[in-house]
């Protein structure tokens, strides 16, 4: 019933509701190399979306351009059906607060603790007295399992897969509807990586969350996502559920889907 | 959108029934829960107040712990809610409450720290001994293997803190010498002793001042660069890398370091003397009249030789000290930024106060030649 509600408020100001972010004609370029040109891409409310593609194809640029950390030479990329970069500050910002980012390497503050970076974008909304935030910090880290006795540790002094749960709830903290993964299980050993992946399913499910991620293992990606996305060749080449890759010709996709065939068939 | 909001009825016994409608989330962006909770307030102390949450469309834990905490905590008989809220509500109850901070007062806590103060300066001064040992240590084994010397690092070091300092240095000195020039001009003019400015600024700008401004402004400029540098290949495990390939660290890192500034110091002061002399040439020939060919010929006259020595002397000292407090504070980096520029700023610090130290020693040695 919570996308019901989702949907009724967004009506107001996207013409089409069910597309959360949609990429038009985006060309991208670094000097003479062109990355992207033309491309085009909807991501649905909703989904678990990956975005796949060979080394240096220009998947994380275009994760960059989706949460407006950087923008392309020409296109248009529409978060909620509104463009990041022709807006002013105050609406920026609430726009921005709609989406939550885990870096690939966690990206928390080193100066402050597993609480304290768990708390900033709270703390920055000026809404809530300290108590509030206390509690809302620890649920956070019950989301993500983590025992509240780790909430005084520094970044520095948790494992790796910690700190991708941490980054995760930070990601969470403002309740975004969308959820960007950079490499989510990167560094992470399999038994961790498939716990991970459980907990994003889970919480995705938990909070009506349209997850968006970019992935170079094959198990996360046949255990995790519903649609994807193939990056190749400057262009999308395949938008399509996992199954559905087996009847696109092309030697990149054929390749790709036989690495994944057998995971797939073992799910 | 239909944001968070609530209205307010009343009934014949005069309870009032607050009813919460809309979306009581954070995904509703034109929230704002402060707004609200104040809002309600009044509400919050009426005890008999019946509250009615049926009508809201989402509830997440924002809003849910918002309200809880107006409630003092807890649900009680006059809040009637859906079931999927009260799992929310309890599983909030449920975490950990904020461990409730004593104050104790320590009467002692002026002499804990200053204890603990010591303690962190002995820490930081056996550290130091310890790297200028490990410094020699690598020297002498350099001694035995001059090949395995580090040409590369030792003549970056050198660009990067001599011959890119070159430009700064000149403008500041030159800039300081017209300054003092013109100032003791101004005096000396007012006595008749026109000529000795030439051994005022000589001697001052010779033996003391060239030192300590070539000193104070490589600290700034390279010390720091270096204390980051290390710091940073610390935090990316570049250090750790360069020892499991079997190379020390003091060799690789630390010792052209060290050596490269400790080689070029000498080189910036003479430098830096060089344009502040002229500075002071400067300022004197316009309030003084007094030619360029006259100053530079009467320096050497009147100010002894042995102090261009006992400058050259001192740069490399200052290099030394620069560069291995650089080195101190950069190996002691932890991987967060707090700990990076902390040490930063203290090696920039004890790096000038060290070198100002240094100098009102070796003034004290040095006090009976060349004055």
């Amino acid at each position: 019933m919570s996308e019901d509600i989702v949907n009724n408020t967004l009506m107001e100001n996207s013409p089409d509701q069910d597309v959360i972010c949609d990429i038009q004609n985006v060309c991208t370029e670094f000097g003479d190399n062109i990355v992207h040109h033309n491309l085009n891409l909807k991501v649905k409310r909703g989904d678990i979306f990956a975005l796949v593609g060979r080394s240096g194809c220009g998947k994380t640029t275009l994760l960059r351009h989706i949460i407006g950390l950087t923008k392309p030479i020409s296109g248009n990329v529409l978060l909620f059906g509104q463009n990041l970069h022709a807006m002013e500050r105050v609406a920026q910002r609430r726009l921005m607060n709609r989406f939550g980012v885990l870096f690939q390497q966690g990206a928390l503050f080193s100066a402050l603790s597993v609480f304290d970076n768990i708390a900033f974008p709270l703390r920055e909304l000026k809404q809530f007295d300290e108590s509030v935030i206390y509690q809302l910090v620890m649920h956070k880290l019950a989301l993500v399992e983590l025992e509240p006795r780790n909430a005084d540790l520094l970044p520095a002094e948790i494992s790796g897969g910690m700190v991708k749960r941490v980054g995760l709830a930070r990601a969470l903290a403002l309740e975004p509807e969308l959820l960007v993964l950079d490499e989510p299980t990167a560094g992470l050993d399999p038994d961790r990586s498939h716990n991970f992946i459980d907990l994003v399913k889970q919480l995705k499910k938990a909070l009506g969350l349209t997850v968006l991620f970019v992935t170079h293992d094959m198990d996360t990606l046949a255990s995790l996502a519903e649609r994807v996305a193939v990056l190749e060749d400057k262009h999308i080449i395949a938008d399509c559920s996992l199954q559905e890759l087996a009847g696109i010709d092309h030697p990149f996709v054929i390749n790709f889907f036989q690495s994944i065939r057998s995971r797939l068939e073992r799910l | 959108m239909a944001a968070a909001n609530f209205r307010v009825a009343q009934d014949d016994q005069g309870r009032r029934h607050v009813q919460l409608f809309g979306q009581w989330s954070l995904r509703a962006p034109s929230n704002d829960f402060a707004k609200l909770k104040k809002l309600l307030e009044p509400f919050f102390f009426d005890t008999f107040t019946k509250w009615d949450l049926n009508e809201i469309e989402q509830l997440d834990a924002a809003g849910a712990s918002t309200l809880l905490s107006g409630w003092g905590n807890k649900l009680n008989a006059n809040i009637s809610l859906r079931p999927e809220q009260a799992e929310l509500f309890n599983t909030l109850i449920g975490l950990t409450r904020p461990p409730s901070k004593k104050i104790d007062r320590d009467w002692l806590s002026p002499l804990n720290a200053l204890g603990k103060g010591v303690l962190h300066l002995l820490h930081h001064f056996t550290e130091f001994i310890h790297l200028l040992i490990l410094l020699l240590l690598e020297i002498s084994y350099l001694f035995r293997r001059p090949q395995d010397f580090p040409w590369r690092e030792f003549s970056a070091n050198v660009y990067k803190s001599g011959v890119n300092a070159l430009p700064v240095t000149a403008l500041l000195g030159f800039m300081i010498g017209v300054v003092m020039g013109y100032l003791m001009s101004r005096q000396l003019h007012s006595f008749g002793a026109d000529i000795y400015i030439v051994n005022i600024l000589g001697l001052s700008i010779i033996r003391e001042l060239g030192p300590v401004l070539m000193a104070v402004l490589v600290a700034g400029r390279s010390g720091s660069a270096m204390t980051a540098q290390i710091g940073v290949m610390r935090v990316t495990d570049e250090i750790d890398a360069l020892t499991t390939m079997g190379i020390s660290r003091t060799l690789r890192v630390v010792l052209p370091k060290v050596l490269g500034l400790t080689f070029v110091a000498p080189l910036l002061v003479l430098w830096t003397s060089g344009w502040t002399l002229v500075g002071g040439a400067f300022a004197s020939n316009l309030e003084l009249g007094i030619s360029f060919r006259f100053f530079f010929d009467y320096l050497p006259l009147v100010v002894q030789p042995i102090n261009l020595t006992l400058s050259l002397f001192k740069g490399l000292m200052f290099g030394f000290v620069v560069a291995l407090v650089a080195c101190h504070f950069g190996l002691r980096i932890k991987p967060n930024t707090e700990s990076l520029s902390n040490s930063t700023t203290s090696s920039v610090v004890t790096a000038i106060s060290g070198v100002i130290l240094v100098n009102a020693w070796f003034a004290i040695l040095t006090r009976g030649i060349g004055v």
